[in-house]
């Protein structure tokens, strides 16, 4: 059986843990601890180490699903856990102050898993927010990284359907990517 | 609006108070921090060298990865957490009843079990501390 493996990332609070407990086939592994820091995000617990889950694609194919942590002060463990990852989903919460500032910021931290896999952008809460977003996020990524290609996707991070759609994104791009390394490779030469 | 818990006085000026002892009850400790479970750290003790936030955050990793483990092969609840290494050895045990860590770290010429019994102490020592008024 294949496996990939893909990352969630994304600031405090964005909803990784809930995305991934909407994919996963398994009972989640979680690390959660009491929260703090009420200010950061005022909800009950975060996670301080991983969440793992895992969903098959079909019957020969199997995605590992690994959360990080949000907080910077946790980021030994974004290197860990991007060491054997393939791609990641950026979920980014549109509600928070300067969101895409913070995307932006958080795709330049996971840009070497970019150039492995891919990284796909979900903004949660979106509902909550006036302006249709997806542009603005997609036109702030061009004038900062004009040779990059992320797909931006608005979703609810509770539906597995919209999560399955960014997964399948990441991993059909993943894929493409590691079908052409040889030919790219070949040719470099 | 209430303290967060790593600013709290009380959690501070009894977190040292503890950390004190430990390092009378323990000459061969290096570093010691008391550390929110969510990774901040509330006071810290000995080893300089040390980044206190960076120490809290790999320690509330850990602690909350042992625990995930006992609970995954079912266990029971994780009662503390050893790193064991060349040249030293890490232990960790929550302090029951409260949202922290105690973390220390100890230089090889101690026994993991001397460096235990020390660690669990303190955290008894730190509980009751905490509950008086």
């Amino acid at each position: 059986m294949s496996e990939h493996v893909i990352l969630f990332a994304g600031p405090m609070g964005a909803g990784k843990t809930t995305a991934i407990r909407a994919l996963s086939e398994i009972e989640v592994v979680s690390t959660e601890a009491t929260n703090s820091d009420q200010a950061a995000a005022a909800k009950a617990t975060t996670t301080v180490a991983l969440d793992y889950g895992e969903i098959s694609v079909n019957e020969a194919e199997k995605v590992r699903l690994y959360g990080v942590p949000g907080q910077k002060r946790f980021d030994f463990m974004w290197t860990i856990l991007a060491e054997r990852a393939e791609g990641v989903i950026l979920l980014v919460n549109a509600d928070a102050e300067n969101p895409v500032e913070t995307a932006i910021e958080y795709v330049k931290e996971f840009f070497a898993l970019y150039e492995r896999g891919g990284i796909v952008i979900g903004l949660t809460r979106a509902d909550l927010v006036p302006t249709a977003l997806i542009e603005e996020y997609a036109n702030a990524l061009a004038d900062e990284m004009p040779d990059v290609m992320i797909p931006v996707f608005t979703v609810d991070g509770r539906s597995n359907a919209d999560m399955t759609v960014l997964l399948m994104t990441l991993v059909a791009n993943v894929e493409l990517k590691q079908a052409i390394a040889p030919t790219l490779s070949r040719r470099a030469r | 609006m209430s303290i967060v818990t790593h600013l709290d006085p009380k959690y501070i000026s009894r977190g040292e108070l503890a950390l004190g002892g430990l390092r009378s009850l323990a000459p061969s400790l290096r570093y010691a921090s008391l550390l929110t479970e969510d990774g901040f750290s509330v006071v810290n003790v000995e080893g300089k060298e040390f980044d206190s936030n960076r120490f809290a955050s790999m320690a509330s990793s850990t602690q909350a990865l042992a625990d995930a483990v006992a609970r995954e092969l079912r266990l029971g609840d994780n009662e503390f957490v050893i790193v064991a290494a060349e040249q030293g050895h890490v232990v960790q045990v929550r302090v029951e009843d409260h949202p922290l860590v105690l973390a220390a770290l100890f230089t090889d010429k101690a026994t993991i079990g001397t460096s235990l019994t020390a660690a669990r102490r303190t955290a008894r020592r730190l509980n009751t501390l905490l509950m008086a008024k």
